[in-house]
């Protein structure tokens, strides 16, 4: 009995002792193999194609493409000015809401909306922004005489306006939340507030005093949610593909559809593509720094020139305005949606359908059965994954008293700042080259690359802000770490696992380019299903779809509301 | 016109249960201490005093500046200096920016010279370029002085402000403040656990009983 006790504690030891090297690895090891499994092809080096001599073929090939230079224009400038719009918009609100309770409301607002996949989110914009879609129809035929559907180029339109309406729109509640979780860490919450009330009794009006004092101290929380966000934006498949133009696309987009030609050797000149992908994404982030040192520069004098409004009072209405237009932007477009999926016979301008039909769930119920499993499962096995693995790494910090290196946290979030396109075909060619058949296995993995961020992010708050003093005591009381960690520590954090498992498969739910090049095309989940729909035939079986991939990760929540609402009745 | 704080009728509930009272009238260079034991709502009085009384309390009663009813003006029209335990200076701010945040609008170099003269009356010489962090917490606690001081308020909040301070300094820096307080003419009011605090303030002191704790 105490052997096999002291045997389970050693194990649990060196479990604990190596969590920290496996998370690494996990996530390190997919994304560099797999961008030099980009880099080798674009150099010409494709054995499985019989090429093994190294040049720039690729490369002219790739700089031959007709309307590369649009591409390229598109990508960039949808992803600066969707980051702009919503790193604006988020001030904006935080500062006019700041001292209010609304701030609260309007967190707990965002919240589900943070769960929407990106292709439900671009579905439903998309069905707001069409011709025939519910703004024309809100305003027809009272206001504009339209008596049918206008000819107007939203969405798809070339300049890729309807793309930074649906980023801008997907990437304002990340935005918001991750800056609130970042300010309601305790000691920081307290000096911002305290010095916000300092400005205040100085004479400082309150969207003023937010710019002045607030936001110098919060913006380098803000700084790595921004990256990301402009990082994902800059290489995004989703969005460009449900609301972007055709010809040409993004650049993302069509890098993915010559890894997806029928002619092999175009592979080459989507490695090629791949690294420009790379190039144009640090060219965002680059330019982001930039932007960023100049408005520090320009604006420091003006932070002690002793102005103290700027304003303040208008301003502060404009903003009240634009959180109204924003939430009926928001309801106006699931409303679009849930319509849709029942409408039978629906006419222009009429702002509901004459008819209302089940059939478009039925059968869409029925085709969705295996998706829906698919889907389930790796979102279930890559979230545990992920849980455990971060569990065990944050009980390292613990046990060893040492917060995770600057370094280190920087590779965790590594998947979510490195575009996906430019490693995940990387990775696709590596387990080709393990021989890894199971598609299963291969999709778990690639989803991990990005469930495990979040789930970390998720957890690591509320695990170190535990008291070490509860572990500390029950050391003292002879319990040894493993019963520590399951008596003691765990328990504690028993609604953060839950809210981080229901993050992380939502997560998983909603990713669609690691599905599809993980399985090869091969594995239907919910979401490829509504991505390959959305440019089809039918809004209304694209809406119960759309509605679907918003369904699922809102259960999974539900889920866990409910779970901690019995416990604590109980 | 002499300058006097009016506390008219004052009171606080939480919750509907009542916290506090106060009728009181302070006049210029004058300073009332208000001491009594955590949670008697010392802190909660201040913050209603300062325009930014916290959700879950109700307040009755009004506020006069200088004759001048400021019951329903929002925090940062009401020119009242606020000095804390922690002197707050904004961290991405030099000392003398920390300063010029808190003045008036006005001609640049006008204000420079202010500053300086200030720190070399609080004798804080040559610091006005440092960052605040990097001095000393009783050099903190100066300049968050001058800061309040070079605003120019119309009366002056004091909550627990020398309490992180160790006894020396805080000897040195209480003297000071109650000093320049008298100097300015400005009306005080002090919020304190420390009766040598309200020996020094040398002014009317009120002694909050604790709240009875409801169930």
């Amino acid at each position: 009995m105490a052997y096999s006790n002291h045997m389970l504690n050693s194990l649990f030891n060196t479990v604990v002792r190596l969590s920290p090297k496996v998370l690494i690895t996990i996530l390190i090891l997919p994304v560099f193999a797999g961008l030099l499994g980009v880099l080798l092809p674009a150099f010409g080096w494709l054995p499985a194609l019989g090429k093994t001599q190294l040049g720039l073929q690729g490369f002219s090939q790739l700089l031959q493409t007709p309307g590369l230079k649009q591409m390229v224009a598109l990508s960039f400038s949808t992803s600066l000015l969707s980051g702009l719009l919503a790193f604006i918009f988020t001030l904006l609100l935080l500062a006019t809401f700041f001292d209010s309770p609304w701030l609260i409301r309007i967190r707990r607002m965002l919240s589900p909306i943070l769960v929407i996949p990106h292709a439900a989110a671009a579905i439903a914009i998309a069905f707001l922004i069409t011709p025939s879609g519910m703004i024309s129809r809100l305003f027809s035929p009272w206001l504009t005489q339209w008596h049918i559907a206008p000819d107007w180029l939203l969405p798809h339109d070339p300049y890729g306006i309807s793309i930074i309406i649906g980023l801008t729109l997907k990437e304002l509640p990340f935005l918001m939340l991750m800056t609130l979780n970042a300010m309601a860490q305790p000691a920081l919450n307290n000096k911002i507030q305290a010095q916000y009330r300092v400005a205040l009794s100085l004479g400082y009006y309150p969207i003023t005093a937010f710019f002045k004092v607030v936001l110098p101290t919060i913006y380098p929380l803000m700084r790595l949610p921004l990256l990301a966000i402009l990082a994902y934006a800059s290489a995004s498949v989703e969005m460009p593909l449900i609301l972007g133009p055709n010809t040409p696309p993004t650049l993302a987009v069509a890098i993915m559809n010559w890894f997806h030609d029928v002619d092999l050797s175009m592979r080459i000149q989507a490695s090629a593509g791949a690294l420009l992908q790379l190039l144009v994404t640090v060219l965002v982030l680059t330019t982001w720094w930039l932007l960023e040192r100049a408005i520090k520069k320009v604006s420091y004098v003006s932070l002690s020139n002793g102005k103290r409004n700027y304003g303040d009072i208008i301003l502060a209405k404009a903003v009240a305005l634009l959180t109204v237009l924003l939430i009926l932007v928001i309801a106006l477009s699931l409303a679009g949606l849930v319509i849709w999926s029942f409408a039978g016979y629906w006419h222009f301008p009429a702002l509901l359908p004459e008819q209302w039909l089940l059939i478009h769930w039925q059968s869409a119920l029925l085709q969705l059965q295996i998706p829906l499993m698919n889907t389930v499962l790796v979102g279930v096995l890559s979230t545990f994954i992920a849980v455990v693995l971060t569990l065990l790494t944050l009980e390292f910090e613990q046990q060893n008293r040492v917060k995770l290196t600057k370094f280190h946290s920087l590779l965790i979030y590594l998947p979510l700042l490195i575009p996906s396109i430019a490693f995940l075909f990387g990775l696709v060619w590596l387990q080709e080259a393990l021989h890894s058949d199971s598609t299963f296995i291969n999709v778990v993995f690639a989803h991990l690359l990005f469930v495990l961020p979040y789930v970390f992010l998720s957890l690591a708050n509320s695990y170190r802000r535990l008291d070490p003093r509860y572990a500390q005591l029950a050391a003292s009381l002879g319990a040894t770490p493993v019963k520590v960690f399951f008596k003691v520590t765990l328990p504690q954090l028993f609604a953060a696992i839950l809210v981080a498992s229901a993050l992380g498969v939502a997560i998983s739910f909603s990713q669609y380019l690691p599905t599809q090049l993980a399985s090869g095309g091969r594995m239907l989940t919910l979401t490829t299903e509504a991505v390959t729909l959305a440019n089809g035939a039918s809004r209304r079986v694209s809406s119960v779809y759309a509605l679907m991939q918003m369904i699922l990760p809102a259960m999974a929540f539900l889920m866990v509301w409910l779970i901690l609402k019995l416990k604590r009745k109980w | 016109m002499t300058s006097s704080l009016q506390i008219d009728k004052l009171k606080i509930m939480r919750d509907q249960v009542p916290l506090l009272a106060l009728n009181e009238t302070i006049a210029g260079g004058d300073v009332l201490s208000i001491m009594g034991p955590s949670g008697s709502g010392k802190s909660t009085m201040l913050n209603w005093l300062a325009g930014m009384l916290p959700h879950g309390f109700c307040a009755d009663g009004e506020l006069y500046l200088n004759g001048k009813n400021i019951t329903h003006l929002p925090s940062y029209q009401r020119r009242l200096g606020l000095l804390y335990q922690d002197a707050l200076l904004f961290p991405h701010l030099s000392v003398a920016d920390n300063i010029a945040f808190a003045m008036p609008k006005e001609d640049k170099a006008v204000r420079r010279e202010k500053i300086a003269k200030g720190l070399k009356d609080l004798g804080l010489v040559n610091l006005e370029n440092r960052g605040p962090e990097s001095l000393s917490g009783g050099q903190q606690a100066r300049v968050a002085l001058l800061r309040v001081l070079l605003s120019q308020p119309k009366a002056i909040l004091l909550d627990e402000p020398f309490s992180k301070l160790d006894s020396q300094l805080r000897q040195e820096t209480r003297q000071l403040v109650f000093q320049q307080i008298s100097q300015h003419q400005l009306p005080a009011i002090i919020v304190t656990h420390d009766e040598s605090d309200a020996l020094a303030a040398n002014g009317k002191v009120i002694v909050l009983d604790a709240t009875p704790k409801h169930s």
